[in-house]
């Protein structure tokens, strides 16, 4: 490829992989697998074909929101550098066909979702794009460094939705599924942002670094990572689990306990900031996401044993 | 440009540049050409499914 062909990379439009990427694939794989996880507990059998088609629409309205941030969030996405390659930001993609994009997709995975599930999924599901979008995207994330906790309810519908999608209710344990998700999200995403804090800085996101320092929030993952151990045992302990999901929710929440406090222990000026290059922020990051995969499955493995 | 002409028509792009166009359109084509296949064949069998569910198809 010539300079000039480079240069000119914006110029010539986007591909399909640049409309791929307006669905945030790598947020699309934690989604599908709690949904799925979701569908699969529910004590009611699925068709494999009605419940693949509510799985992708999970996905697809997953997708759909992550394009509609995208459009929204275009001007603090160029100015931070995890993000600045985006294709809205980039210009490969015109932020009015991202829009559109969005929510064509939202629409037609709730009405797929109705016709291959039922209501209450569907409904579940435009309510989960519904918070993304206006709670989380626009009104909190901009505004509050809480904007993680409460948007954090956006990411903990899939499991709920998958319930609903096979047993047409919603239940104590889909609940608590969601309440687990609600609970992981803040230290997961603040783990993040401690290593991230000068890209949100510098395009005015308020993360909890930015407003409240490194050590406050240090302080609030070792919190919530030890808040989410009762609640992950919680299923166990009304009955609706076995010992070997108690077994694993145990050992895993010791686990992410471990790396919290490795968070809280790093070594660190007197404002908080890492003097080790956040490894051990970084390693509580990448544990969380392994965390989440380990605990759901036991939960399925559990359910279906 | 001439209004409503094809980009890669513009006459300040290399041959190079007019190639990786026409490349990334193909792609795109190509893309939405399977996305469209696999919506309709999607459509099709849950259509199927929910018919045999209440009972109309056999």
């Amino acid at each position: 490829m010539s300079d000039t062909l480079f240069v000119n990379s914006t110029e010539l439009g986007a591909t399909a992989g640049d409309w791929i990427a307006l669905l945030k694939p790598r947020v699309m794989s934690l989604v599908v697998f709690t949904g799925a996880i979701g569908l699969v507990i529910a004590p009611q059998h699925m068709n494999p074909v009605l419940a693949l088609t509510a799985i992708l629409c999970i996905a697809v309205g997953a997708g759909a929101s992550g394009a509609i941030n995208m459009w929204y969030d275009r001007d603090i996405d160029a100015l931070m550098k995890r993000t600045a390659s985006r294709p809205v930001p980039a210009g490969r993609i015109e932020p009015g066909s991202a829009l559109a994009f969005g929510v064509v997709l939202a629409v037609c995975s709730v009405l797929l979702m109705a016709v291959a599930a039922n209501l209450v999924a569907a409904a579940v599901l435009a309510v989960s794009i519904a918070f993304y979008v206006f709670v989380y995207t626009m009104w909190l994330k901009r505004l509050t460094p809480q904007n993680i906790v409460i948007g954090g309810a956006a990411g903990a519908f899939p499991a709920v939705i998958g319930w609903a999608a096979a047993a047409g209710d919603i239940t104590a344990l889909p609940l608590l599924l969601f309440a687990i998700v609600f609970f992981w999200t803040p230290p997961h995403f603040w783990a993040l942002s401690l290593y991230a804090s000068q890209d949100y800085a510098r395009a005015g996101v308020p993360m909890l670094p930015v407003v409240k320092g490194a050590r406050h929030t240090r302080v609030c993952v070792a919190v919530y990572t030890l808040i989410l151990l009762p609640v992950t045992l919680a299923p166990y302990w009304f009955g609706l689990t076995g010992r070997i999901y108690a077994a694993a929710a145990l050992v895993l929440g010791v686990a992410f306990a471990y790396y919290s406090w490795k968070v809280l222990a790093d070594e660190q000026d007197a404002t908080g900031k890492s003097l080790t290059g956040d490894v051990p922020a970084r390693a509580a990051f990448k544990f969380s996401i392994l965390y989440l995969f380990l605990l759901f499955g036991a939960c399925a493995v559990d359910r279906l044993i | 440009m001439k209004p409503n002409a094809p980009r890669f028509e513009n006459e300040n792009w290399s041959p190079e540049m007019v190639a990786e166009f026409k490349r990334r359109q193909r792609g795109r084509n190509l893309a939405l050409l399977a996305v469209l296949g696999g919506f309709c064949v999607l459509i099709y069998a849950v259509a199927v499914v929910k018919l045999h569910e209440y009972g109309q198809m056999w």
